[in-house]
């Protein structure tokens, strides 16, 4: 992406392969992060007692089907990536305009080849509201 | 499976941050710690600092690609004293033909999926310690040739 040698022309007439591939690795990330979260759910339920732990097993059935359609998805676009016409591009300013989330589209705007601002997933993450 | 190796220092060098920190999520899952660098002199410091197990090294690393951070620490240390496994979009014969003698263990072609690359890791881990404290040297192959899992 970033680093890579060729490309990236700009986010105005961006590869539409590199498009589907900055999007794979984008959903592999949020898969990544789909297995921590399971990971995590399974250490807060082995320490629940026995006639409690049913309560957290429905979410981490649903946290394993996300993680299998994140998988998929990334396998798509993957395989996209590979598959379209190289010559192909899209406009990607006002898309990645419409990233609320600071840190992807940030991530976003650089692999597209445009300026970076060193945002992380601290930035505009939401707040987290415990009550 | 080779996912026995756990708890080891690993070296994560690419410019893209998706696939950095989704490496790292994945490796650390896996019982590593994984320690990340987007330029090639961060991975020839962090290299030299924390003399990790293993380094996983984009060829396409800015600035001057992937290659001459090996370069440098075949250099440093003679020879490269921990197994190295390459990155590449565009993985040509000519990369892994230089890589090789330089130190890859593995080479793997982008796109990639998270889950394959924790395996193909634990399996240059099991297959190709590192020789830290040993006098850089790697130990020989059983068979007298380098593997490379493609």
């Amino acid at each position: 992406m970033q680093g890579s040698l060729n490309k990236i022309r700009s986010m105005e007439e961006a590869r539409v392969a590199d498009v589907f591939d900055l999007l794979a690795w984008e959903i592999e990330l949020a898969g990544a992060r789909c297995i921590m979260l399971d990971s995590m759910i399974g250490e807060v339920m082995n320490s629940l007692p026995q006639e409690e732990r049913h309560k957290l097993q429905r979410g981490m059935h649903s946290v394993d089907l996300l993680s299998q359609h994140l998988t998929g998805l990334s396998a798509f676009a993957r395989r996209l990536s590979l598959d379209v016409t190289p010559d192909n591009v899209a406009p990607t300013v006002s898309a990645v305009a419409d990233v609320s989330l600071g840190a992807l589209a940030d991530r976003m705007r650089s692999a597209l080849g445009g300026e970076e601002q060193g945002l992380d997933d601290r930035h505009n993450a939401g707040n987290v509201d415990l009550f | 499976m080779y996912l026995e190796s756990r708890g080891l220092k690993i070296v994560v060098a690419d410019a893209d941050r998706a696939v950095l920190e989704m490496l790292q999520i994945r490796l650390d899952l896996a019982g590593h710690e994984t320690h990340i660098a987007r330029t090639a002199p961060d991975a020839i410091e962090m290299v030299r600092s924390l003399r990790p197990a293993v380094l996983i090294l984009d060829l396409q690393l800015p600035p001057a690609g992937g290659m001459c951070v090996l370069e440098s620490l075949n250099q440093r240390y003679n020879r490269l004293p921990l197994p190295a496994v390459v990155l590449s979009r565009q993985l040509a014969a000519g990369d892994i033909q230089r890589a090789v003698p330089l130190g890859a263990r593995d080479c793997i072609a982008k796109p990639f999926s998270g889950a394959d690359i924790v395996e193909r890791v634990a399996r240059v881990l099991k297959k190709f310690p590192s020789t830290w404290g040993s006098g850089g040297q790697i130990p020989p192959q059983p068979n007298g040739s380098q593997t490379l899992h493609i």
